[in-house]
C-alpha cells in the first residue's frame, strides 16, 4: 500500500511541483495518473518509490515512511519502469540484463536464475541479443521484463506505452494486465486515454502539482469539466457518448449514455435501433 | 515540394534496404502524416527529406530525393536545412542550450536571420506553442513534454518551407497534442509549410492530415486521403497499426448492417454516424 499524507516535492530552489498532495493506493489496484505536461505526475512517481523525498509531508509505503527506508529496500518492494528504457538499460546482453536486480542484491541463486529462464521465454527474448540493437519496442520490453523478473509487490510505470506502436503496445499492456491478474498492485503514468480506459480501474488527475479528482476510470473520464481542466481528452466511445447525450437529450437513461467500451456503444445503438423499429410499428 | 522518384536506401550496417523504391510527391502546403509498425523505415523516410540521409547516415542510396528542386544528395545539410526543418525523436539530442531562450536563437543566430526578427519570432513561437512562461527555465527542469514544446517552437521560429517531424506529439498530453497539429495544420494552410509527421496516434493524422502514408517494410503500403486509408481497417492492423476508435465504431456498425453512410475519420464523424442508425 502506498499512502501520501499532504506531500509537497520540489528539485532545487523552484515552486513546488507537486503540491499537498493525498491519496492511498491499496494493494492489487490498478490505477494511472493522468494530466498535462508538468502536472507533477512524474514526480509523484518518483515519490512513490523514494527516489525522491517530500519536502513536506509524508509518503508511507507498506506503513513505513520512505524517508526511513533505504531506495535499495523500496527497490525490493516497488519496481520502477523509467519513462526511457534507455535510461534503465546497462548489460550487454538480455539474460545479464534480466540478471542485473539479483546480482546488485547478491542474490543470483539457482531459483533466480530459473525465474530469469523463465521470463526469456515468457517474452520470446533473444538471451543472448546486445539490448541496445533491440528495436524501441523490444527494449521498453526487456526494461519491463527486468523490473517482472525481481517479483516487487508494486510497480510503476512512467508512460509505458509512449512511442510504442499497436502490436507493441498491446505485448507490454498485455504483461502489466497479466501482472495485475496476479495481485501486483500497478501505478502508471499515461497519456494514451484510450490505454488508461482499456486497462485502468482508478484515474487520479493532476493539475499543476495538485491530485484534483480520483476515482473509478470512466466515472472521472466522463466528468468534461475535469477533463478539460486538466488538458485530457475523453477516450473517443466515451466522448460520442457525452456528445450524443448532449446532442439528444432523450438518450439520458439509454445504455448508450453510458457505454464505455467499444463492445457496450455497439450492443446499445443497436438495441436502441431495434426497439425505435419496434415502436415505429 | 518534395519529390521522391525510385528511392531505395540500406544502411551500411543493415543487410535489408530499410526504404525500397519509394516514389511520391508532396505539393507546397500538404499536411502529410505518416505512420507504420516499428521498423517499417517511417524514420529512414524522414532522414531522406531533411537529408541526414545520405549525409550523415553512409549505406546504399539509389534514387533521388528534391526538396524544392534542390537534390539532397548533392545539396549540403547546412543549405538544406534552411530548407527543412526537423524535429528528431530523441528531443534531448536535439538540444543544445541550457536555458530555453537559448535553444530559441541558437538556430535564427545561426542562420543570420536579421537582429530585429529574431525576438518577433521567438515571442510568437513560444505563444504559438503555449510556453512563453518557459522561456528563462533551464531545459534541464523541464518535464519531457515541455521539452519536446521547445523542440517544435524552436523549429518552427525559422519557419522553414518544409517542417519534419519524429513523433514530436509522443510525450505531450492530449491537450497538448491536439494544440501541436492544430498549429502543423495553420502553418501549412496560411504559410503554405509544407509538413510531414510521423505519428503513432492514428487519430490525431486522420482528424488532421490533408493525406496519410502507411509505410510498411520500407515502402509506401497506403496512400491517400484519411478516409480512403481507414477504409482499410484489417489491413492496418495487420500493418501494426489500430484504426481510431470512432472509425472502428462505425465500421462495426457498417458490418451489422445498420450504417452505410461514409467512412469515420474522427469523433464528429461517428457522432453523425450514430445520429442516422438512431433516427
Amino acid at each position: 500500500m502506498i499512502r501520501f499524507d499532504h506531500v509537497s516535492a520540489a528539485y532545487a530552489v523552484q515552486t513546488p511541483v507537486v503540491r499537498d498532495a493525498s491519496f492511498t493506493i491499496d494493494n492489487g489496484e490498478f490505477v494511472a495518473f493522468v494530466g498535462t505536461n508538468g502536472a507533477g505526475k512524474s514526480t509523484t512517481m518518483r515519490l512513490c518509490n523514494g527516489l525522491l523525498k517530500p519536502t513536506a509531508g509524508r509518503v508511507l509505503v507498506d506503513g513505513v515512511p520512505t524517508t526511513e527506508l533505504r531506495t535499495s529496500d523500496l527497490a525490493r518492494r516497488v519496481g520502477f519502469l523509467f519513462q526511457n528504457p534507455d535510461r534503465q538499460i546497462c548489460c550487454k546482453t538480455v539474460r545479464e540484463e534480466l540478471e542485473f536486480g539479483f546480482r546488485a542484491q547478491d542474490a543470483l541463486t539457482d531459483e533466480a536464475r530459473a525465474r530469469v529462464d523463465a521470463t526469456i521465454e515468457r517474452f520470446g527474448f533473444d538471451a543472448n541479443a546486445e539490448p541496445y540493437l533491440l528495436n524501441r519496442g523490444t527494449r521498453q520490453l526487456l526494461a519491463l521484463a527486468s523490473i517482472i523478473v525481481m517479483e516487487p509487490d508494486t510497480i510503476i510505470l512512467d508512460e509505458p506505452t509512449t512511442g510504442l506502436d499497436f502490436h507493441e503496445c498491446e505485448k507490454v499492456m498485455g504483461a502489466i494486465a497479466d501482472l495485475h491478474t496476479r495481485g501486483k498492485t500497478i501505478v502508471m503514468v499515461c497519456h494514451d486515454m484510450e490505454v488508461v480506459a482499456d486497462y485502468a480501474e482508478r484515474v487520479i488527475v493532476m493539475t499543476a502539482g495538485e491530485v484534483v479528482a480520483s476515482g473509478p476510470t470512466f466515472e472521472v473520464l466522463r466528468q468534461r469539466a475535469v477533463l478539460e481542466r486538466a488538458g485530457l481528452i475523453a477516450p473517443q466511445v466515451v466522448d460520442v457518448s457525452l456528445r450524443l447525450v448532449e446532442r439528444h437529450p432523450e438518450l439520458a437513461g439509454t445504455p448508450i449514455a453510458t457505454a464505455n467500451t467499444l463492445d457496450e456503444m455497439v450492443a446499445a445503438i443497436e438495441a436502441y435501433a431495434a426497439g425505435a423499429k419496434e415502436a415505429a410499428r | 515540394m518534395i519529390e521522391i522518384s525510385n528511392l531505395s536506401f540500406r544502411y551500411r550496417e543493415g543487410e535489408d534496404l530499410a526504404l525500397r523504391n519509394v516514389s511520391l510527391t508532396i505539393p507546397s502546403g500538404q499536411f502529410v502524416g505518416v505512420t507504420g509498425a516499428a521498423g517499417s523505415g517511417k524514420s529512414t523516410l524522414t532522414y531522406a527529406i531533411n537529408g541526414i540521409v545520405p549525409h550523415c547516415y553512409p549505406g546504399d542510396f539509389y534514387g533521388a530525393v528534391r526538396i524544392d528542386g534542390h537534390d539532397t544528395a548533392e545539396t549540403s545539410l547546412t543549405d538544406l536545412s534552411r530548407l527543412v526543418g526537423s524535429v528528431c525523436q530523441d528531443i534531448d539530442s536535439q538540444m543544445v542550450s541550457s536555458v530555453v531562450e537559448d535553444e530559441m536563437l541558437f538556430g535564427l543566430e545561426n542562420f543570420g536571420f536579421p537582429k530585429d526578427e529574431i525576438e518577433g519570432r521567438v515571442t510568437r513561437a513560444l505563444a504559438d506553442m503555449g510556453i512563453s512562461d518557459l522561456r528563462d527555465r533551464a531545459i534541464s527542469s523541464l518535464s519531457g513534454g515541455q521539452k519536446q514544446k521547445v523542440a517544435v517552437a524552436a523549429i518552427l521560429a525559422m519557419e522553414p518551407a518544409v517542417l519534419v517531424l519524429d513523433e514530436p506529439t509522443a510525450e505531450l498530453d492530449p491537450a497538448s497534442s491536439k494544440g501541436v497539429f492544430d498549429l502543423l495544420a495553420r502553418y501549412a494552410r496560411i504559410h503554405g509549410t509544407t509538413v510531414v509527421v510521423v505519428e503513432q496516434k492514428i487519430a490525431l493524422l486522420s482528424a488532421y492530415a490533408d493525406r496519410i502514408l502507411i509505410v510498411k517494410d520500407g515502402g509506401v503500403y497506403l496512400d491517400g486521403a484519411p478516409a480512403d486509408v481507414l477504409a482499410h481497417a484489417d489491413e492496418l492492423r495487420e500493418s501494426g497499426i489500430n484504426c481510431p476508435r470512432a472509425t472502428s465504431l462505425a465500421n462495426r456498425l457498417r458490418a451489422r448492417g445498420l450504417y452505410a453512410g461514409p467512412v469515420c475519420r474522427n469523433v464528429d464523424d461517428a457522432v453523425a454516424a450514430v445520429e442516422e442508425v438512431i433516427a
